[in-house]
């Protein structure tokens, strides 16, 4: 599926979200809450994924970065593996406040 | 997520319930019947195998013939040397003692979770806070001591005195934001860790989720040394004199 396409599929679950809130019967709180845990599940989901993707692509950038730059000067390899070490340990930490806001609200 | 208890726990909650309910007491809370949580034995183990492990040291220091435990120690020693001087430069030796601690309190922790029987109590929130809490009063402790309270606040205003009414709810919000982050890291890898190894026991056989467990092993180093290089950055940021 290309980037566009995906883009349209989630533009069209967040037009449709409405129609499928409106539909609910406010007297009958198990279907609420039965469509809130659904809906849960796949925020979850797509927030989890979403934050694990850019973490990575955010590590790879980093990586590349570091690569070219121990390429061009091995004599400093020890520091900018340092750096590499420190950004990658907080770039991961970012997703994983994702997963953690997950676990305290969804599950 | 109901919480099963460790055999140690088990053991501190048949034997020993009248001082958990009495040093929770002392913080104002009511007694319950068993008031010993897993993280705390587990704390409490790392605490004496690092009290144990100091103590089995100590008669074996010799400089002429030193052993294998010295020459581990004297190797960890120097990392934490070296890092403290790249972090703190002038200051180091003063404050090398909290930060060593952190990291051989942290890095325990998290790996007595690889051993069957027992979870790593940095698992938990209120490990990792406790943690963050300590670092935050202390970092913030050293700054006032090093440099004096009026000094010490003039820091948040930033570097130019008209930025002040900015830089400091900035410097304010990003400050609080320390232990906020330093809790949440060390918790969620440490959790996210021990999720991914149960959730791949699930999904495929036995001996499978190894491999996450030595990624486990890997991530614990690596945090444990992330939380003491950022101990060690917002002490060198705390004591900073102005030349």
């Amino acid at each position: 599926m290309t980037k566009k396409n995906a883009m349209w599929m989630l533009a069209l679950l967040f037009l449709a979200s409405p129609m499928i809130f409106a539909q609910a019967d406010p007297a009958d709180t198990s279907a609420i809450a039965q469509a809130h845990t659904q809906w849960k599940a796949i925020a979850a989901g797509f927030s989890m994924a979403i934050a694990s993707g850019l973490c990575a692509l955010a590590q790879a950038k980093a990586v590349a970065a570091v690569a070219e730059g121990t390429a061009r000067n091995p004599g400093a390899a020890d520091a900018i593996r340092f750096a590499l070490i420190l950004g990658l340990a907080l770039i991961e930490s970012m997703a994983l406040y994702t997963f953690v806001i997950i676990f305290v609200k969804v599950l | 997520m109901p919480e099963t208890e460790l055999w140690i726990t088990k053991l501190f909650n048949d034997n020993l319930a009248g001082l958990g309910n009495t040093l929770t007491g002392l913080v104002g809370m009511a007694p319950e019947a068993r008031p010993w949580a897993n993280f705390v034995t587990m704390e409490l183990l790392v605490a004496l195998i690092i009290v144990v492990l100091f103590a089995i040291l100590k008669p074996r220091l010799s400089a002429d013939r030193p052993g294998g435990l010295q020459h581990t120690c004297e190797l960890l020693y120097g990392f934490f040397k070296q890092q403290a001087e790249d972090q703190m430069r002038h200051d180091a030796p003063h404050y090398l003692a909290y930060c060593g601690t952190i990291f051989i309190f942290v890095l325990l922790c998290n790996l007595i979770g690889i051993v069957p029987g027992m979870e790593s109590p940095t698992m938990t929130p209120s490990v990792t806070a406790g943690c963050a809490i300590a670092t935050f009063f202390y970092y913030n402790l050293v700054g006032l001591q090093a440099n004096g309270v009026l000094k010490y606040l003039a820091h948040f205003a930033g570097p130019v005195w008209w930025l002040a009414p900015l830089m400091i709810p900035i410097e304010i919000a990003s400050h609080l934001a320390r232990p906020l982050s330093l809790t949440i890291r060390l918790f969620a890898n440490m959790f996210a860790g021990e999720q991914v190894t149960v959730v791949f026991l699930k999904l495929t056989f036995f001996l499978v989720p190894v491999v996450f467990m030595g990624l486990h092993v890997f991530v614990s180093f690596l945090q444990a040394y992330v939380f003491m290089l950022l101990t060690m950055m917002y002490v060198a940021g705390a004591v900073e004199h102005e030349h």
